[in-house]
């Protein structure tokens, strides 16, 4: 299995608890034999490289001066599509599925599963509604928009809780069936994913 | 090469929704091109009436969901807009069999014309047709800067860079920091066929906007400070001095109100028509009509007013600055005067009304250059030309 992994955050760059948690699913992944790609941002730090049996691909902006997060992530999604597809096409033209961990690579994995026919995760860490505590300005509707994109595109939506997928469904009307909960506090988690993964590769 | 040469065009407008310069473009390029036999695939914005998916003159059209997400400011609108044209365009050229060159007018489609070249793997191409660092003569804000960069990214990405005057050339060159090979000049065009299609009695059009024994002097253009119609207002006095003439101005712009305040307190208020927005036809037969064009711009990146005046068999006055300068051949095709000069202008504006003959001249020479240098069946063949050789390159490279 060929598994593509888009995380904004990633150690040596940490913003929240999200670049920990990516981090152990790659070392998981690859050492269960499953071929890993991570494709990740990092300021300087940019390139190809091999990390406990990982192979990570940093990407930097092309465009530096921004003014907010958003624009910022909306001309880096090209750059992560540039790697993905980098990856698609080194391995004969085969990637099993990518997994975008929220909501800022969701444009990336919408136009590679249109053109390239690579199904995709969507892995839902947080979601704007929380981290905006509801406020509804243009900005985090354009923000809420991507993440109704990704819920709509995706193969399987992944969440950590249960409280996770009643979120989604509320906020997002989507239908039961597309939910997997997966909690990674939970022993067998890792088995778990493995199982949702391979699922989504034979269908 | 088997079969047809394949192109997407992608462009922020096509007809019916025309903003700016960039919709009729991209509308006679595709159209020209389609009768070359190049198979061309615009993709663009939606526009109300408009359907997703038609077939105009042998180009093939696909509108996406342009207002789908709400957005802060109109460069995350041109960002999100993006992110759904990359997306529909990417299921479009899959079902399509991949096209074999994707064409980017400007950065309002950077993202996505940079995304399907990596996706697919095929050559981009680039039209630049103005800058940031032009339009606001310098980089002011992070908002001025970052739209600066989307067009340094998307020249970076092309394959090819093409302009439609030497001076953009240049200009972008000395902007982006490009390699002289990579930029080409292609000119802009105009369809002088368009001006003998209407049937109304131009003697009596006329009589809706001046006095018989008036000449008629047309402005065309945003009322704006780098198009320079404050230096044409203020030469109004002067040219009155020596000829009976009425100003006609065509177009909005934020200096609208003030001007017309200063045509008032000249008492010349019977001298001046603001006309305001005005229907193409219309715009076709006032430019018919005029005994002189005057283009004043202070920056003018190709000057397209001025070529559709000389299609219209009007005589020229520009300001000798930018894309102007080599439209227009001093004493041959029309009459060049000093940029931001009152006295110049009046000068060149009376030249041409009080010589019919020398006018007479100007119109000829003008129109045989436009059928000659600026027609659209020559400068699709040349933006083919382009493509061909971007191809051939492109088939030594590892990933055709």
């Amino acid at each position: 299995m060929r598994v593509i992994i888009f995380s904004w955050e990633y150690p040596p760059r940490v913003v929240g608890k999200l670049a920990n948690y990516v981090k152990e699913l790659t070392f998981q992944l690859a050492k269960s034999e499953v071929e890993t790609f991570l494709v990740t941002y990092h300021d300087y730090l940019t390139g190809e490289f091999e990390e406990e049996g990982v192979k990570v691909y940093r990407v930097t902006n092309p465009v530096k001066i921004h003014i907010s997060v958003l624009t910022w992530v909306l001309t880096l999604n090209q750059e992560v599509e540039r790697a993905a597809a980098n990856i698609y096409y080194k391995n004969g033209e085969q990637v099993d599925l990518i997994d975008v961990q929220d909501w800022h690579f969701i444009p990336a994995a919408v136009t590679l599963k249109k053109a390239l026919s690579i199904p995709f995760v969507y892995s839902v860490e947080s979601l704007e509604d929380h981290r905006s505590h509801g406020v509804n300005l243009p900005f985090n509707m354009a923000i809420k928009s991507i993440e109704w994109l990704g819920m709509y595109e995706a193969n399987i939506i992944l969440v950590k809780s249960y409280w996770m997928a009643s979120e989604v469904a509320r906020i997002y009307n989507v239908p039961e069936a597309k939910v997997k909960i997966v909690n990674p506090e939970a022993k067998n988690w890792f088995k778990c994913l493995l199982k949702v993964y391979r699922g989504l590769k034979e269908a | 090469m088997v079969g047809p040469l394949r192109v997407m065009m992608l462009t922020w407008e096509f007809p019916p929704r025309i903003i700016g310069g960039i919709s009729p473009h991209v509308y006679y390029l595709s159209k020209n091109l389609a009768k070359d036999g190049v198979k061309v695939y615009v993709v663009t914005c939606d526009f109300p009436g408009a359907p997703d998916h038609e077939v105009i003159d042998g180009v093939e059209v696909f509108r996406i969901d342009s207002y789908k997400n709400p957005s802060p400011d109109f460069a995350s609108w041109v960002y999100l807009m993006n992110m759904n044209m990359q997306k529909e365009a990417a299921a479009i050229n899959k079902t399509l069999g991949g096209v074999d060159v994707f064409h980017a007018h400007d950065w309002l489609v950077a993202n996505a014309g940079i995304g399907l070249k990596h996706v697919f793997r095929r050559p981009l191409l680039a039209t630049i047709h103005s800058t940031e660092i032009g339009r606001r003569n310098g980089l002011h804000s992070d908002y001025e800067r970052m739209i600066h960069e989307t067009e340094a990214w998307l020249t970076y990405e092309a394959w090819r860079v093409i302009c439609c005057s030497k001076y953009m050339v240049s200009h972008v060159k000395w902007a982006f920091n490009l390699p002289e090979d990579k930029v080409v000049m292609i000119p802009n065009g105009v369809d002088a066929g368009e001006y003998e299609k209407s049937t109304v009695d131009l003697s009596q059009f006329r009589k809706r906007f001046a006095l018989p024994e008036e000449k008629i002097v047309l402005y065309v253009g945003r009322l704006v400070y780098e198009k320079g119609i404050q230096v044409l207002i203020n030469a109004v006095p002067k040219i009155l001095e020596k000829v009976n003439a009425k100003f006609v101005i065509v177009g909005n712009g934020y200096m609208k109100e003030p001007l017309w305040e200063h045509v008032k307190r000249m008492g010349l208020a019977h001298k001046v028509l603001f006309t305001g927005f005005v229907d193409e036809e219309t715009l076709r037969n006032l430019q018919k009509c005029a005994d002189v064009s005057v283009v004043p711009s202070l920056f003018e990146p190709f000057g397209i007013v001025a070529l559709e005046a000389m299609a219209a068999k009007s005589p020229v006055v520009v300001s000798d600055t930018g894309g102007l300068s080599e439209i227009v051949e001093h004493d041959v095709t029309g009459v060049k005067v000093y940029p931001d000069n009152i006295d110049s202008l009046a000068w060149g504006v009376t030249r041409v009304l009080l010589d019919e003959g020398y006018a007479n001249r100007l119109r000829e020479n003008a129109y045989r250059v436009v059928l000659e240098k600026f027609n659209w069946a020559k400068i699709s063949q040349q933006t083919k030309s382009v493509y061909e050789r971007v191809l051939n390159e492109y088939s030594r490279t590892l990933w055709a």
